[in-house]
């Protein structure tokens, strides 16, 4: 009985300690996250234009109903889909498979790693900066691509064609964050046991089936980890379609929902409306990851 | 669980709420400061630190703090500190982006007395008539021009006589001569454009493709402010011709080729003809001496289509120098006597800067008559109107260019362009 | 015995020609993404050496003709010659130094706390931090401005760090790292009497190295790379940062390419520098740091 009620008290310490060291970061999450998207939710049922100095009109739903019967807000899901899923799902396939060629091999695997990992070293708009030269139509986009199928002389319209526009964007995302998932997937490959793999061998098991039966049930936190930060990544992206419309990319092909929101609330003033939008994507998101946390849970492996 | 929430939303509460009682309050008496944002031109840089300079001498309690930003952030800056009531005392942009402020009441109309005029209507009398029309509401005055800027066609007459052709007698006069001479003067390897006749200016399309829709007798907004895109038939045409000009008519250019404004006066072979401002003799002069001093450019009138039934030229447009209305009298003051003393000199910034404030005794001045081809520009303005302003103009700017890609690059039949520009901007015009 | 060793040989033999047959396809394809990533970086570089001219040349020539450092003094001159690019590249290593340092403390004793601590609401709290992953920062971008006005800290290294203490995938990232750290090594310090600030700063702290590493290196750079707040809240010349430098000199009317890419060339330097200091610590820091379980 006593020792109940010690352990009870020794519990309840502890968990006052483990408040007091999540306290800070609550605080600052209070104020600069759950604040403004509180605010955001709010702004959201009125109708609002940023420079007003009039209350605004509450409108409850119909900002919402408004973008949900949008054909722009519509695009904009579509344009954000396309480009998720065309970036996400390469990026992960790429990062999983370079990793298991780098930690493969014996030698070089630190200059690979390095030299992947590079462009995710320089900052966007220095990015940008570089791959809006290259697919200028005199820019190396065109040569390399005219010199690899031979059509000399062909503009490949990158930054000016709908379909090429958008392709040109997953490119660059593509190129930036590739390294970046390598080496995540690195690390988790080595955080398999060696023991393992012996043990396969031992028992005669081919490569492939290594790495069907081993590598990649055990792989499983580190996929899960990496395809929903790549995806929150590719859903928020806002950088590179900007400044590509910056410079006369036509804005609809690419006009994603990050995009949408910025130009709703910032150069045509309708924050209430922009709030509403970034509701729905918080939503989406929200969902999303919801989802894979789920699918992911489900068939827990452990070791 | 429920409780913890509500801890956060307390939490929340607690952190925020002392942060947003009362604004600030600034002293009527004592020192003075003014903030004064505006956009990055080096030249104007260089004068107006000295006029700072020499304001402050003479105003010993005050005190200007210039910033500069970026041409095409300045809009979000703006914006964004109005939007949490921190907007700086002085700023200028471009009209389309300044009306908003006017109409919603967040700039303070310009104190004559101060800015060195005996009365309002002296101030009006000075300056070009119509000239302070767009910031004009209910009688009253809001902003000061920095700049009142039209755009003709520069051409490189080395280029011309590259392709065999003679800028004097040759130079476009139609838009139809305009896609005909740029045919004639592209260089390119196989679709790849290495030299351009001519380049739109893409992103501003209300300043400089509107008005070519009014030479077809089409317009953007009916007379009666009531319903957007009038006129089919010119809208077509119009959207035809630039379907002609892009990537999959003509290929004489696209908006993703760079700015014809920043290669011309490299004067490289690569671009013939440029739509610009009086402002860019100043910079060719500053980025290329040896050009300037040539005499190998010239300035055309703005085309006309040949079956116009309106002889339009590209709009003008205008910055204007406005002042923050949630500001103390004091500051405010204070900060028309400064606008008004840096308006003094309005020679200098023709001088140094290229750049027209409309007052009548300036453009009546020898220094402007002297300016080259200033008497294009002049005749250009007469021909044109200001430019579309109005608390829309941005998104209205964006679905003409949305329209235009459209035909351009995606290879959307102009007739299909046509009817979703019309419903947007429709919707757009019912919802203002 | 002659017969089986001759029979075994063709099969080894066919074995290892698949052996290297697949080396040699790996070997390739790493040397592909190897030009693919590496080829942007070095345009940028030998570009910046080279007269715009040259720059849009058909086809590019990679090695320039002389070296053209006028781009670089425009570039660091910058088009009014006042040299503010030295103090914006200043500014933004204080910013992202400091948030690189809060970032790792902070998330480290957050991640401890929702690790090894069990309190009531624990398991909410940090579905509610992971679910601020999700917010865009467009989203929240005025709401947070008027927060920072209010607290009259626009305009200030304050106002530019202190949205970026912490993040939720630190937090993340942290907590990962500490749930499968050893509860007997807290337990027994506990029994020697030490305090608990005592056991994360002795104890937790020290043994979570590479995960900091990693963390510090991504919080260096995202701030960094940040645009679109400093935008807003950096006004002055002298308080602005390197993104806002190179947007502002690309934008500018009289730019060449030849000194954009000087301007990003020079602005890609400290982030290379440390990169390849690092680099031992941070590649073969993160292989630990997953290595953990083994």
């Amino acid at each position: 009985m006593r020792q109940k009620t010690k352990t009870k008290s020794i519990e309840k310490h502890l968990s006052h300690w483990g408040i007091t060291f999540v306290l800070p970061s609550i605080v600052f999450f209070s104020l600069f996250n759950f604040y403004p998207i509180l605010n955001a939710l709010y702004t959201s049922f009125f109708k609002k234009k940023v420079l007003s100095l009039a209350a605004p009109e509450f409108v409850g739903l119909k900002n919402y109903i408004y973008l949900l019967t949008s054909a722009n807000f519509w695009n904009s899901i579509r344009a954000t889909a396309v480009f998720t899923i065309g970036t996400f799902l390469p990026l992960l396939l790429a990062s999983l498979i370079f990793a298991v060629f780098i930690t493969s091999i014996k030698r070089g695997n630190k200059f690979y790693q390095m030299a992947f990992y590079s462009p995710a070293v320089l900052s966007s708009v220095v990015s940008a900066a570089i791959w809006l030269l290259i697919f200028d139509p005199r820019g190396l986009g065109n040569q390399w691509v005219n010199n690899l199928l031979g059509t000399h002389g062909t503009d490949h319209n990158w930054l000016a064609d709908a379909m090429m526009v958008q392709l040109s964007t997953m490119i660059v995302y593509f190129w930036k964050y590739i390294g970046y998932f390598i080496i995540i997937f690195i690390a988790g490959l080595a955080s398999i046991p060696k023991s393992l793999y012996e043990a396969a061998r031992i028992d005669g098991t081919s490569g492939w089936q290594e790495f069907w039966r081993i590598t990649l049930p055990l792989l499983k936190p580190t996929i899960v980890l990496v395809s929903i930060m790549s995806m929150l990544q590719c859903l928020k992206t806002f950088g590179i379609q900007y400044l590509f419309t910056q410079s006369g990319a036509p804005q609809d092909p690419i006009n994603v929902i990050t995009m949408n929101i910025y130009n709703t609330g910032i150069r045509d003033h309708r924050i209430g409306r922009a709030s509403a939008m970034s509701i729905i994507l918080f939503i989406i998101m929200l969902v999303f990851t919801w989802i894979q946390f789920k699918s992911s849970k489900s068939d827990e492996v452990e070791y | 669980m429920k409780k913890i929430l509500c801890a956060l939303a307390i939490v929340a509460l607690i952190a925020v709420s002392p942060v947003f009682a009362g604004g600030q309050q600034e002293k009527e008496d004592g020192p003075i400061t003014i903030t004064f944002w505006t956009h990055e031109d080096p030249n104007r840089t260089e004068i107006e630190e000295r006029y700072i300079a020499e304001f402050e001498a003479s105003h010993p309690n005050i005190t200007v703090e210039r910033v500069t930003q970026s041409s095409t952030k300045i809009q979000e800056l703006v914006l964004t500190a109005f939007a949490a009531n921190q907007g700086p005392d002085i700023f200028n942009m471009s009209i389309e982006d300044e009306y908003a402020y006017i109409v919603n009441g967040r700039v303070a109309p310009v104190d004559a007395e101060a800015a060195g005029y005996s009365s309002t209507s002296s101030l009006v009398g000075s300056y070009l008539e119509g000239s302070l029309d767009p910031v004009t509401l209910d009688g009253k005055v809001y902003g000061l021009p920095l700049e009142l800027t039209n755009w003709s066609l520069y051409i490189n007459k080395k280029v011309f006589k590259d392709a065999g052709l003679n800028p004097d007698t040759d130079y476009p006069k139609t838009w139809e001569e305009v896609a005909e001479v740029s045919e004639k003067l592209v260089i390119r390897d196989g679709d790849i454009v290495t030299r351009r006749g001519f380049d739109f200016r893409y992103p501003y399309y209300l300043v400089s493709m509107v008005p070519m829709v009014e030479q077809l007798g089409g317009q953007l907004i009916s007379d009666d402010g009531k319903k957007a895109i009038v006129g089919d038939e010119a809208w077509l045409s119009f959207l035809e011709y630039m379907q002609m000009w892009g990537p999959n008519g003509n290929n004489l250019g696209s908006p993703t080729y760079k700015n014809a404004r920043k290669l011309f006066n490299k004067d490289n072979n690569d671009i013939a003809m440029a739509m610009t401002g009086l402002y860019q003799q100043g910079r060719i002069r500053a980025d290329n001496q040896e050009f300037y001093d040539s005499g190998e450019w010239m300035v055309v009138p703005f085309p006309v289509f040949e079956n116009a039934v309106n002889d339009t030229a590209a709009c003008y447009y205008g910055h204007y120098y406005m002042v923050n209305g949630q500001k103390s009298a004091a500051q405010q003051k204070a900060s028309w006597e400064f606008i008004g003393y840096m308006l003094s000199h309005g020679e200098e910034y023709l001088k140094t800067v290229n750049i027209i404030q409309p007052t009548t005794e300036l453009l009546e001045s020898e220094t402007y008559k002297n300016m080259p081809y200033s008497d294009v520009f002049s005749a250009d303005m007469e021909r044109g109107h200001v430019v579309y302003f109005g608390e829309e103009s941005a998104k209205l700017q964006e679905l003409i260019k949305g329209a235009v890609e459209s035909v351009m690059l995606s290879g959307v039949a102009p007739q299909k362009a046509l009817a979703t520009l019309r419903a947007e901007a429709q919707e757009l015009l019912d919802d203002m | 015995m002659q017969l089986v060793q001759s029979l075994k040989t063709p099969i080894r033999s066919l074995k290892t020609a698949q052996i290297t047959w697949q080396k040699a396809l790996i070997w390739f394809l790493l040397i592909l993404l190897t030009i693919f990533t590496l080829t942007p970086i070095l345009y940028m570089f030998t570009a910046s050496a080279m007269p715009a001219k040259d720059i849009m040349k058909m086809p590019y020539r990679w090695v320039p003709k002389g070296f053209e450092y006028e781009n670089f003094v425009k570039a660091i001159k910058g088009n009014d010659g006042s040299f503010i690019f030295l103090r914006n590249i200043l500014n933004s290593l204080i910013v992202a130094v400091t948030c690189a340092v809060t970032t790792v403390l902070l998330s480290a004793i957050t991640g401890y706390g929702l690790a090894k601590f069990r309190f009531k609401g624990r398991n909410l709290l940090f579905m509610m931090i992971m679910a601020t992953m999700m917010i865009p920062f467009e989203a929240i971008m005025i709401p947070l401005y008027m927060v920072v006005t209010k607290l009259g800290i626009q305009n200030s290294y304050t106002g530019l760090i202190l949205p970026f203490l912490v993040n939720a995938f630190g937090i993340f990232m942290m907590r990962q790292y500490l749930v499968t750290f050893p509860t007997e090594f807290l337990d027994a310090a506990r029994v020697d009497g030490m305090s608990e600030p005592g056991i994360f700063t002795k104890i937790v702290f020290p043994n979570c190295k590479p995960a900091i590493a990693t963390l510090a290196i991504l919080a260096f750079r995202a701030q960094w790379d940040n645009l679109l707040w400093p935008l807003l809240v950096a006004q002055s010349e002298n308080m602005k940062t390197v993104p806002l430098y190179i947007v502002k000199f690309t934008t500018e009317m009289n730019t060449d390419e030849g000194a954009m890419m000087a301007v990003a060339a020079i602005a890609s330097i400290p982030m290379f520098v440390l990169f390849f200091s690092l680099s031992n610590y941070f590649i073969s820091g993160t292989a630990v740091f997953s290595s953990r379980k083994g």
